[in-house]
């Protein structure tokens, strides 16, 4: 019929990719970089295609899924195709950013040597499997391209192994997700017994007649799942740490595959998220927290990639805190503001892939240039980095929120969607007052970050490659394309609020949304006194971190040179003291109990088992001697054989 | 007379009659080998119409031959088994006398065995045994200088003789009661049977020996290690996915059809043998270090599994039944194509051989932990699901009277366990030890054909194992077409 019958082609492109390349790339000239490009941006193509048809089209696309075990009757796991307009943008921000990541990769990569092979073979994976997790039409698909997901990002940041702090972020990323994905499996569980299946559809169609408190409890849980995989407090702590894996995979991570898996899977279990205030009142409150916290840590972070990397977790928790209010507005009847809400949060969640992506990507421009991750060691790169700073300049405008940059409007409408909800419960005017909070201290970091890196007196690092006179020029066209191509996205992807019926009209629940002209949105956007003061908050932030790291009118080093603000910094840079808290945990909790166990294991069952392994090992070895070889012995067997059926024939008839 | 019934048979037996007339000219293995797969595939297209068309059950003649779901299922695994087999001895034979003749009998003993798969009579399906029986002699016998080629041939011989002789015995006894040699027939005067129990008895103690030697079951098995470790290793993948799943098929067809009227007197018999069977198997496979002894001993231990299914009797133990033999064919099969591969490049059949196999050729090592791994059970592979239905079987089994029928599942899961062992070691072998200094560990150079082969199976074994359901399916309609 059309394009969307080869939907099924956009993960495996990407996989097949990644069996080339793992097979073959060691003997191909690039390490199998070309096919990686080729797979992942045949996948871009189609992906763009089909949510090309899906959005314009406006029909869901859900084909016939395969029946994959039947367990009985009317317990059955399938296998399918689920391509509704936020699959479709999911589509779009995954397979997009992805293609450039990799794309840019090929110039970024290439001191690897050998060792691209590794890095291509593995990116391919990942994107395929975050693909297929986009593409699921049942919690239990998606399940299984999220944990493969989750092993991806485990391999890449420990991709430079040999560095013990790669090791440990890679474990760290690891077994701290596993906390939620531990979470997302009863959640599953508890659909499984309310539904039989796990089909998205089927579970969203019988929600009214479910028992309520399971569908609470899965709620919850499932939402355990986005709080490991998006990196939500109190599980944010292992994405920082991530960073020790090569920028592009960062980029990935952040912006295209990992963390939105968390939010779109939040967005995926919405429907069941609103059936219960509580929960949905969770979901908001995590999210607000987490982007509240993660800021304050990004205030003072000392590498690029932290400030970066915090940043996610923050504007993360801004997706959050949009679906968890906009769940609680569904569920107190304001569904029309409720479904706004949620498509506030996946408006963010694509903005935020667009400058993220780019962020990170400049920050890898910048690395590869200036060899050190040092914010303190950069400082006037700008004049030698032209493309660079501009693009990221961009970027840090867009995600500080000032208006007419795609940031602003989503964050924004967030913010308002959180005030409007203090009219029915008054924790939202917490929250609202943690995410103003959180927009003022998001304008002063980045751009904090970007008068470090770009203006101001050269820097150590940046000395050092002047004088060595290495590289004057910058990256190569293979890096500074995707910067410049998703820079003008991160300015430019509001206009899709007014591309057709605008943005909200495509990305809603259930249909609800208020179709409002250029005019009137902007007339509603900028008469509002809530949009005045989150402008006033972006620009205070730009405005102290311009004075303070540009013009140097105030100084850094004395503010936190003594007293509360020392201790304060130190308490930051600490991270809250999370990593000592998880280490306390881990070390005395799980593996105190785990060094219980293996004495009751070593001891107890072991001794159980090797005593029957002993006789079960004589035992054969009484067996295999009966094996002489001599046919005469084996008739002897036979003879015993037959009276052993006999007897048995006798037996069996007796006692009936 | 729809002689369309038997096209599969037809079409192998020209093709096996063909071969050595070809062979004349066409000295050379492969060819000869590609000459046989084309026969096999055109009897696989046979089949495959047959589903395609789905006419239903075709009856060549009255009570004699019939091509239904049932038969057709297995004629397909056991052209699965020659395909995979012919595939893999093109270069496993190369060098050796009598090519055509081997390509000849292999291809005959396939075809006893689709009429065993199709028989409606007690005589041809003992047509059908001793058809694949001769030919497996020779083929056996095949190295006719190799001192334990000759030695397992002529073991294979004796006791096949003595299954053979047995087997008749029943039937001719089962004739003489009934007068009737159609399984429907012969069902419904067992039945109906009054007086002359005892000669009844006496005929089922000789069927249940004869069948007990074909497939190996405890303690008729002594014979299958000898004979599964001194035959050509291709020949040993045919006996153990085949020919003793065709000796399963002939006890499905005799148990559940012409004796099921008395089925109370024999089903206990038939568990305790079953679970005998794959304890003893289990048992003698931990220390083997041979791996062609160990995966013989795994093979008995595989049909005591698959006793399970006559012993439950029910059209979902059946389903479990065939279910398993299909994935036994592949697993089986394959592992032991994967030994005969090893031998091309010189790596013999003790297990120690398989040391830091992974490092020396990763495809194989990886096709060998797969199958190993199925036969254990090991989601998410065909073994798995297999076992799954079949332990399932009994369990669903296990009704008022019948309670004892629990006990087959949790022997069979106990032997899972057991299993595990001597399965794991190998993969131990492969992967965790070192090669010390001085032990060959260059790169293994591997025949393609045979690799094939080996990718067919492994693509079936995890295909299987991560699908199953519509091959669940497939033997649903087989167990509904059996009853």
């Amino acid at each position: 019929m059309s394009i969307l019958e080869y939907a099924w082609l956009i993960p495996v492109l990407p996989l097949l990719a990644f069996v080339i390349v793992g097979f073959l790339g060691g003997k191909m000239k690039d390490n199998g970089a070309i096919v990686a490009v080729i797979g992942v941006g045949g996948a871009m193509v189609l992906a763009l295609w089909t949510a090309f048809e899906v959005l314009t089209t406006g029909v869901v696309y859900k084909p016939e899924s395969m029946e994959w075990v039947v367990l009985s009757s009317d317990y059955s796991m399938e296998m399918g195709v689920y391509i509704d307009s936020v699959a479709a943008m999911m589509l779009i921000v995954v397979s997009f950013i992805a293609f450039l990541v990799v794309v840019y990769s090929t110039a970024y990569m290439h001191d690897q040597g050998k060792r691209q092979r590794r890095y291509f073979t593995e990116i391919c994976l990942f994107v395929g499997v975050m693909l297929g997790l986009v593409l699921a039409n049942n919690f239990l698909q998606m399940f299984i391209f999220w944990e493969l997901v989750g092993l991806c990002s485990y391999l890449l940041i420990g991709f430079w192994f040999e560095r013990p702090a790669a090791a440990r972020a890679a474990k760290k990323a690891f077994l701290v997700t596993r906390v939620g994905d531990v979470m997302l499996m009863i959640g599953l569980f508890l659909l499984f017994t309310e539904f039989h299946s796990l089909n998205y559809e089927l579970i969203w169609g019988n929600l009214t007649t479910a028992d309520q408190t399971t569908l609470a409890f899965a709620g919850f849980f499932l939402f355990g799942g986005a709080i490991g995989k998006s990196a939500q407090f109190p599980l944010h702590d292992w994405l920082p740490d991530a960073m020790e894996g090569p920028t592009t995979v960062s980029a990935l991570i952040h912006a295209a595959t990992m963390v939105n898996a968390g939010v779109y899977l939040t967005a995926r279990a919405f429907p069941i998220i609103a059936t219960s205030a509580d929960v949905s009142l969770f979901v908001a409150a995590i999210g607000g927290i987490t982007a509240f916290i993660a800021a304050t840590m990004a205030l003072c972070a000392p590498k690029i990639k932290g400030v970066l990397a915090y940043s996610t977790v923050s504007q993360l928790g801004y997706m959050i805190l949009a679906l968890g209010t906009g769940a609680f507005l569904w569920n107190q009847g304001h569904h029309e503001a409720g479904s706004l809400a949620f498509g506030a949060g996946l408006f963010h969640l694509m903005n935020h892939a667009f400058f993220k992506g780019q962020l990170f990507l400049g920050a890898g421009s910048v690395i590869h240039y200036v060899g050190t991750e040092e914010l303190s060691k950069m400082g006037g790169l700008g004049k030698y980095m032209k493309v660079t700073s501009i693009t990221m300049l961009i970027s840090c405008i867009s995600i500080a929120g000032i208006p007419f940059f795609s940031g602003f409007w989503s964050k924004d409408e967030i913010l308002a969607m959180t005030f409007e909800a203090t009219d029915v419960n008054l924790w939202f005017l917490l929250l609202w007052i943690m995410g103003v909070a959180t927009a003022f201290m998001t304008a002063f970091y980045m751009f904090r970050m970007w008068f470090m890196a770009f203006k101001g007196e050269p820097g150590e690092g940046t000395k050092h490659v002047i004088e060595h006179g290495g590289h004057h020029h910058e990256a190569p066209i293979a890096m500074l394309l995707p910067l410049v191509i998703l820079a003008a996205l991160a300015f430019g992807s509001w206009l899709s609020l007014f591309i057709g019926d605008g943005f909200y009209s495509v990305i809603n629940v259930e249909g609800e949304f208020h179709a409002l002209s250029i005019i009137e949105r902007l007339e509603e956007v900028f008469s509002s006194p809530l949009t005045w003061v989150s402008i006033a908050m972006a620009g205070g932030g730009i405005a102290l971190a311009y004075y303070t790291f540009n013009k140097r009118r105030i100084s850094a080093e004395n503010v936190v040179s003594k007293g509360f603000p020392k201790a304060m910094r130190q308490l930051l840079l600490d991270r809250y003291k999370f990593p000592v808290a998880y280490d306390k945990i881990g070390y005395v909790g799980v593996y105190g109990f785990s060094l219980l166990l293996d004495k009751f294991d070593r001891y107890v069952i072991d001794g159980i088992v090797n005593g029957i392994s002993k006789f079960l090992i004589k035992a054969g070895g009484v067996v295999r001697k009966s094996q002489t070889g001599f046919v005469q012995n084996y008739t002897t067997l036979l003879l015993l054989g037959v009276s052993l059926i006999i007897v048995l024939l006798y037996v069996v008839g007796a006692l009936r | 007379m729809d002689y369309s019934a038997i096209y599969p048979e037809l079409i192998l037996a020209l093709f096996a009659i063909a071969i050595p007339a070809i062979g004349m000219v066409v000295k050379n293995s492969k060819y000869l080998a590609a000459i046989s797969l084309t026969g096999i595939g055109l009897s696989m297209l046979a089949v495959f119409l047959f589903f395609y068309n789905g006419t239903g059950p075709i009856e060549f003649d009255t009570g004699l031959l019939v091509l239904d779901n049932f038969s057709a299922l297995f004629m397909m695994i056991f052209l699965c088994v020659a395909f995979v087999v012919v595939l893999a001895s093109g270069k496993f034979i190369e060098n050796e006398k009598h090519v055509p003749e081997y390509y000849c009998l292999v291809l005959l003993a396939t075809v006893g065995m689709l009429l065993v798969a199709s028989a409606q009579d007690l005589f041809v399906l003992y047509l059908g045994i001793e058809i694949t029986s001769m030919s497996s002699y020779a083929l056996v016998a095949f190295r006719k200088k190799d001192l334990r080629g000759s030695e397992a041939a002529t073991k294979y011989f004796i006791f096949g003789g003595f299954s053979s002789a047995f087997t008749l015995f029943g039937i001719s006894l089962i004739y003489g009661l009934t007068g009737v040699t159609s399984f429907t027939e012969v069902g419904a005067a067992v039945a109906g049977l009054t007086d002359m129990k005892e000669m009844l008895w006496v005929a089922l103690v000789m069927v249940i020996v004869g069948f007990g030697f074909k497939v190996a079951m405890v303690p008729f098995h002594s014979w299958a290690p000898d004979v599964y470790d001194g035959a050509p290793t291709t020949i040993t993948a045919m006996l153990a996915a085949g020919s003793k799943k065709m000796g399963l098929v002939a006890m499905f067809k005799f148990f559940l059809i012409a004796l099921l009227a008395i089925k109370a007197d024999w089903e206990i018999v038939v568990a305790v043998l079953a679970i005998l069977t794959m304890t003893v198997g289990n048992l003698a496979a931990l220390n083997q270090t041979s791996i062609k002894r160990m995966l013989a001993y795994s093979s008995i231990a595989q049909a005591g599994y698959i006793l399970i299914a006559i012993a439950v009797g029910t059209e979902f133990a059946l389903t479990g039944g065939i279910f398993h033999i299909m994935t036994h064919a592949f697993m089986k099969g394959g592992a032991f194509i994967i030994v005969a591969t090893l031998a091309t490049v010189a790596i013999g059949d003790r297990i120690v051989e398989y040391k830091g196999l992974a490092k020396r050729s990763a495809i194989l090592a990886f096709a060998m932990t797969i199958m190993l791994f199925s036969l254990a059970g090991i989601p998410p592979l065909a073994g798995f699901d297999s076992k799954v239905v079949l332990f399932s079987s009994a369990i669903y089994g296990a009704t008022d009277g019948s309670e004892w029928m629990i006990w087959l599942a949790i022997a069979g899961i106990i032997n899972s366990a057991i299993s595990l062992y001597y399965y794991a070691r190998v993969v131990k072998y492969m992967y965790v030890d070192e090669l010390e200094e001085g032990e060959k560990s260059e790169k293994l150079k591997l025949p393609t054909s045979m690799l094939a082969a080996i990718i067919i199976c492994v693509v079936a074994v995890i295909g299987i194992g991560v699908w199953p359901e519509p091959f669940i399916e497939f033997c649903k309609d087989a167990a509904a077409a059996f009853f």
